[in-house]
């Protein structure tokens, strides 16, 4: 067990020190961000008094599409150096392998939710309020659990680019539902901001579940 | 004539059975017409629907348990047969949805949730049309199987759990009047042996498509067997 914990956090160490040495993904999702914000301006025809009720869609469209390019680049370097079966010949448990891959997404992740929330603050007026960071934070963790299961499933298929969104956006569905009410709730509108993160946390516990179940089968050879 | 067309065959005469309960023995409905005649076909397709994707559970978890080839094949079909019967529940719903509520579509819990149960399961089969075929795209495809299933219960329960535009469960509600009960359940069992049938037949297809590929079988087959080290 506490070896498994080793082995997931030297994975996660790696990867980060890979994206820090690199330093590819983050700000290049980070402008991305930015970019969508602007894209969502002319889009939705943005003004004072419809800003705050368009806010709360636009985070979860733009974090949704961050974060199918973070997962997405999780495994990419892997499978262009062919690495994963490298790391999977060693006697680490392939679960632990991947927890230190989602770990590490996670944390990148949650770097361009550092530009997102203060971005979205700053051109929508909204709250950057705890109550808006804890239920963001809350639906990564179960949208990157599902998101690197399945980013390790379309590495080794065809046409990868297109499988990833068609897979795991229908899933990531109940954490759009759960975090964009408490978000809702956290900027203003009406409704119970504690039932919203309770339900968040039940998908966070049945997701990171199952997928540590099935990460065995995905990742094993 | 083989025995795949001779249980197609009553399979097919059974549905125009069930067209002439649903048009000649069932009443009209007071208040919708004629148009409520949808219902029986509607309903019985969704829970059809229902049984082919505990179909692709099953054999999604037996596989994933013993590589069992049987099983990948059953999912397979399943998975097809499945996606079917949900496009005949959202278009006969649709059609019925236009005339009564004045739209082809609302944002509807239960309508939602029927529509991604669609996209997901139309996932499965891009994902068994784009993996390698073989132990790789059987275990993806597995896997992908047993988290759709998690929607199907989400589509059942959707009436109850929000309020919702579409009705609620009117069968265990004890809602009809005896012949449309009667004509419900009789529709309902002639699509069931419809959809198995539909499986069954699909999954003859699948087994001669993977007996084509013969040698993906045999390279599977060599990695699951592990040889045992040579003794000095």
């Amino acid at each position: 067990m506490t070896s498994s914990i080793a082995v997931a956090l030297a994975v996660a160490r790696k990867d980060l020190t890979a994206e820090w040495r690199t330093r590819e993904l983050v700000p290049a999702l980070a402008q991305f961000v930015v970019l969508a914000l602007v894209i969502a301006n002319f889009g939705f025809q943005i003004d004072s008094r419809n800003a705050s009720s368009i806010a709360p869609g636009v985070l979860w469209l733009v974090l949704v599409f961050a974060g199918l390019v973070a997962f997405g680049r999780a495994f990419a370097a892997e499978r262009e150096q062919a690495s994963l079966e490298a790391m999977l010949m060693t006697p680490a448990s392939p679960v632990a392998i991947f927890a230190g891959k989602a770990l590490a997404a996670t944390i990148l992740l949650v770097g361009c939710e550092a530009v997102l929330l203060p971005a979205l603050t700053l051109f929508f007026g909204t709250p950057l309020t705890a109550p808006v960071v804890v239920a963001v934070l809350l639906a990564t963790i179960g949208m990157a659990s599902l998101g690197c299961l399945f980013a390790a499933m379309v590495a080794r298929i065809r046409a990868r680019e297109l499988l990833l969104p068609l897979l795991t956006l229908p899933l990531w569905i109940p954490f759009i539902v759960a975090g964009g009410h408490a978000v809702q709730v956290a900027m203003g509108a009406s409704g119970s901001y504690d039932q919203a993160m309770a339900l968040l946390v039940d998908f966070d516990i049945l997701f990171v579940v199952l997928t540590s179940l099935a990460a065995r089968f995905v990742l094993d050879e | 004539m083989n025995k795949y067309e001779k249980a197609a065959a009553p399979a097919v005469a059974l549905m125009l059975l069930a067209a002439g309960a649903i048009f000649l023995f069932a009443p009209t409905d007071s208040l919708q017409g004629p148009v409520q005649r949808i219902f029986y076909l509607h309903v019985s397709s969704a829970i059809a629907a229902y049984g082919c994707f505990a179909v692709v559970l099953l054999g999604g978890v037996i596989y994933l348990r013993n590589e069992s080839l049987a099983a990948d094949r059953l999912a397979r079909a399943g998975a097809l047969v499945g996606v079917v019967f949900t496009t005949v529940t959202l278009v006969m719903g649709m059609l019925w949805a236009k005339p009564i509520w004045g739209t082809f579509w609302t944002w509807d819990a239960r309508l939602t949730s029927t529509l991604v149960l669609w996209i997901i399961y139309a996932g499965y089969l891009l994902v068994r049309r784009l993996a390698e075929p073989g132990r790789q795209g059987a275990r993806f495809a597995a896997v992908v199987g047993i988290f759709g299933f998690i929607d199907v219960p989400v589509v059942h329960f959707s009436v109850t759990w929000w309020r919702t535009q579409h009705p609620g469960p009117v069968i265990i509600n004890d809602a009809l009047p005896p012949e449309m009960l009667a004509t419900f359940l009789f529709t309902m069992a002639c699509t069931l042996v419809l959809a198995a049938v539909m499986i069954a037949i699909r999954y003859r297809i699948e087994t001669l498509a993977d007996g084509s590929v013969p040698a993906v079988a045999e390279q599977a087959s060599v990695v699951t067997t592990r040889e045992p080290e040579p003794v000095q």
